[in-house]
């Protein structure tokens, strides 16, 4: 069954797609978001661990292999708002360093933009949803910008009781840049420091996609078509142009969407895992795929976690998810001294009792009364620190496509992921350093938080570059081989950096979305 | 709005508390209710549960009163999509109740191997922690089902979360809960 052709479908309600919604419905467009999971209000977003885990994917479409399988259950997305519904809110951006790793140090990739071609629309961003910080303190270390339309949040002793340790192993810290709001910012209230960002905040002081960008996007007349998942983006017989998508609606039956544009913003895993299902014989290999790039160089952060009690109670339930301080002291891709790639380095974080970030889950080797007797002290004086390491692109890092099938017939995809040798000494010099700073803080316990090497942020899959011969989509997001095939979010990665990724994925959502509506004609034909 | 004003806005709107079935008829309680009126299991057999519950209870003390048997058993019984497990979150592929099954499977099996053919819950403490310990460190020879340390890693957030992840948890700890919506019947 075909409903009525639109101008552009977009596949996603999260961060990315948002903001495409919100830009090309606003410039007249007739915009339909798909989105397979639930249409999540503000009232559903319950404060407890427990019941956050609902806006979560349930149930892999991903089989996940390799020597460091990706980890995507905590950080996912599942209905509208995606992953940023539930996000922590933290806004560092990349740096100049990163949009040229191969020019600048021979290896990795370069990007085909630089950082001055996205710091506008860091900016853009920041009024449009909302940052707290302090845009001055920041440019110590890149390029000077707008301020940010909102003063620092609050701090609390769970990240002030660090300073005096990171100042003294010479690490500057700042405000944390954050999606947040320190005051009423465009009738939002401000933030009240209960500490639930991560199960979703249902007062909107926390930039989710809801209370901005889709919210813009409704009230322009969007349509978001929630429960709709889908499972193939069609294209003309000629294989020249994409026409629509195929979806499957709440009831579970097929239908089509016809759309002068398509863009896919679905997730990095989910949107090459679509253009690999969606082969014709005029695209025997799946969509923008005659390279074989799309689902390669899959690339994550890892985090060195420094956690310490301190002999004090540092109201530890008090304070945002996100980060109270930040700092990109270490973020020199040769910062540490036999180690290669970013560190970005954060401190003081509201952490609540459950879940994997809550603090029974410090001591992962505790049971029983040792558990009990740990809980105890930890909820007094329990506090870490973070420093998220960069990974470099590797080809070898990908998505394919299963055996196996959904509900829907779609085979799942497999992420198949491996660090490679630089990532476990950036991962240890970072907790060497943590450590250091926690003595120097005068933390009573302290020990860094290890295990496996952990896989957060997924990206690349669809990566950007100058041309088709090594990559899939240009700066703008729109791939080489269809023209009105559009890829968003963090999939267009070139390179990972060691920020988290929200702010650049607005921002590059931004601007490609805004080159689409510059150049509609051209591009929708 | 004033803090607390704002704390409370939306008071009530949330829903809180988990669907058991009693005489017949849906009822909205706590596991530790659940637990406490005897609800009857859904999909847990008698000896998966009492593996279960000798299980958290080893785990977090307080686990087999706060109900982790009720509460997983009614978990794995509902959609997928609709589940508060962690099971969620650690990428299990559902039906979750295929992953509980096989973990309290293998650790039945392991037990009776190491112990003379006693069932988890029939061993001391001693040996239970023991055997848990061994589990924890993927050190149990023979050990058939899910990795070991996957399944300490689950039924301990299972057990953390009932006793530690409820708001009467937090009380316990003196730690103010400050929800913006807070899960109805202390949950």
């Amino acid at each position: 069954m075909a409903n009525e052709k639109v101008d552009v479908v977009i596949v996603g309600a999260g961060a990315s797609g948002s903001v495409y919604a919100a830009v090309l419905a606003k410039a007249g467009k007739k915009v339909v978001v798909m989105e397979s999971g639930p249409d999540w209000q503000l009232s559903d977003l319950i404060s407890s661990d427990l019941w956050g885990r609902r806006i979560k994917p349930a149930g892999p479409p991903f089989l996940l292999e390799g020597k460091n399988p990706v980890s995507y259950g905590y950080q996912g997305g599942w209905g509208v708002g995606g992953a940023a519904l539930h996000y922590f809110a933290n806004f560092p951006r990349l740096l100049p360093n990163d949009f040229k790793i191969k020019s600048e140090h021979g290896r990795a990739l370069d990007w085909p933009i630089s950082y001055q071609d996205v710091a506008p629309y860091y900016d853009k961003v920041a009024r449009d949803v909302g940052v707290s910080g302090d845009a001055k303190a920041e440019e110590v270390w890149r390029p000077a910008g707008n301020p940010y339309p909102m003063p620092p949040m609050k701090t609390f002793r769970n990240g002030d009781i660090w300073l005096k340790g990171f100042e003294a192993v010479g690490i500057r810290m700042v405000p944390a840049a954050v999606g947040m709001n320190s005051t009423i910012y465009k009738g939002r209230p401000a933030c009240i420091y209960d500490g639930w960002c991560h199960v979703g905040c249902p007062i909107g002081a926390l930039a989710n996609p809801v209370v901005t960008y889709l919210g813009d996007a409704r009230k322009a007349g969007a349509e978001v078509r929630a429960r709709s998942t889908v499972t193939r983006v069609l294209t003309d017989q000629q294989g020249n142009r994409v026409t629509g998508v195929e979806y499957y609606d709440e009831k579970k039956e097929r239908q089509v969407q016809e759309a002068s544009v398509v863009v896919l913003a679905a997730w990095a895993a989910q949107n090459p895992r679509l253009l690999l299902n969606s082969t014709t014989d005029k695209h025997p290999k799946g969509l923008a795929n005659k390279n074989g790039l799309v689902g390669k160089y899959m690339m994550t952060h890892f985090s060195s976690g420094t956690l310490a009690i301190f002999d004090e109670d540092v109201q530890n339930h008090m304070g945002t998810t996100g980060a109270q301080y930040m700092s990109y002291e270490r973020y020199g891709k040769t910062a540490h001294k036999g180690a290669f790639g970013s560190t970005f380095i954060v401190a003081g974080t509201a952490i609540k009792t459950s879940d994997l970030g809550g603090f029974a889950n410090a001591r992962l080797d505790l049971f029983g009364p040792d558990l009990a007797a740990f809980m105890k002290r930890a909820a007094r004086g329990f506090t870490r620190i973070g420093a998220f390491g960069e990974e470099m692109p590797n080809v070898e890092n990908r998505i394919e496509l299963a055996s196996d099938k959904d509900e829907f017939g779609m085979p799942l995809g497999r992420i198949i992921h491996s660090y490679d040798d630089d990532v476990p000494k950036l991962w240890e010099a970072n907790f060497a350093e943590g450590l250091a700073v926690a003595k120097a803080a005068g933390a009573k316990e302290m020990w860094s938080g290890r295990g496996n090497i952990p896989t957060i942020h997924l990206m690349g899959g669809t990566i950007m570059g100058a041309g088709a011969e090594n990559s899939v989509v240009n700066s703008f997001g729109q791939t080489h081989e269809l023209p009105n095939l559009y890829m968003a979010g963090p999939g267009i990665f070139t390179t990972s950096g060691a920020s988290n990724p929200t702010y650049t994925i607005f921002a590059l959502s931004l601007r490609g979305a805004e080159q689409l509506a510059a150049n509609w004609s051209t591009v929708a034909g | 709005m004033d803090d607390v004003e704002r704390r409370a806005f939306m008071k009530g709107a949330g829903l809180g508390a988990l669907a058991f079935t009693v005489g017949g008829a849906e009822v909205l309680l706590t596991p530790r209710q659940a637990r406490a009126l005897g609800v009857s299991l859904r999909t847990l057999t008698a000896e998966q549960a009492a593996t279960l519950e000798a299980v958290g209870e080893t785990l977090v003390p307080g686990a087999r009163q706060a109900g982790i048997v009720n509460f997983v058993d009614q978990q794995i019984s509902i959609p997928a999509e609709e589940a508060l497990l962690e099971a969620r979150i650690l990428n299990v592929r559902p039906p979750y109740a295929n992953f509980y099954r096989a973990a309290l499977g293998a650790i039945d099996r392991s037990s009776q191997a190491r112990n003379g053919g006693k069932t988890f819950a029939q061993l001391a403490e001693a040996e239970q922690r023991s055997l848990i310990d061994n589990m924890r460190q993927n050190k149990i020879e023979g050990w058939q089902g899910p990795g070991g340390s996957f399944v300490y890693l689950l039924l301990r957030s299972d057990a953390v979360d009932v006793v530690y992840g409820t708001m009467d948890g937090y009380a316990e700890l003196g730690i103010p809960y400050m929800p913006h919506i807070a899960p109805t019947k202390r949950w």
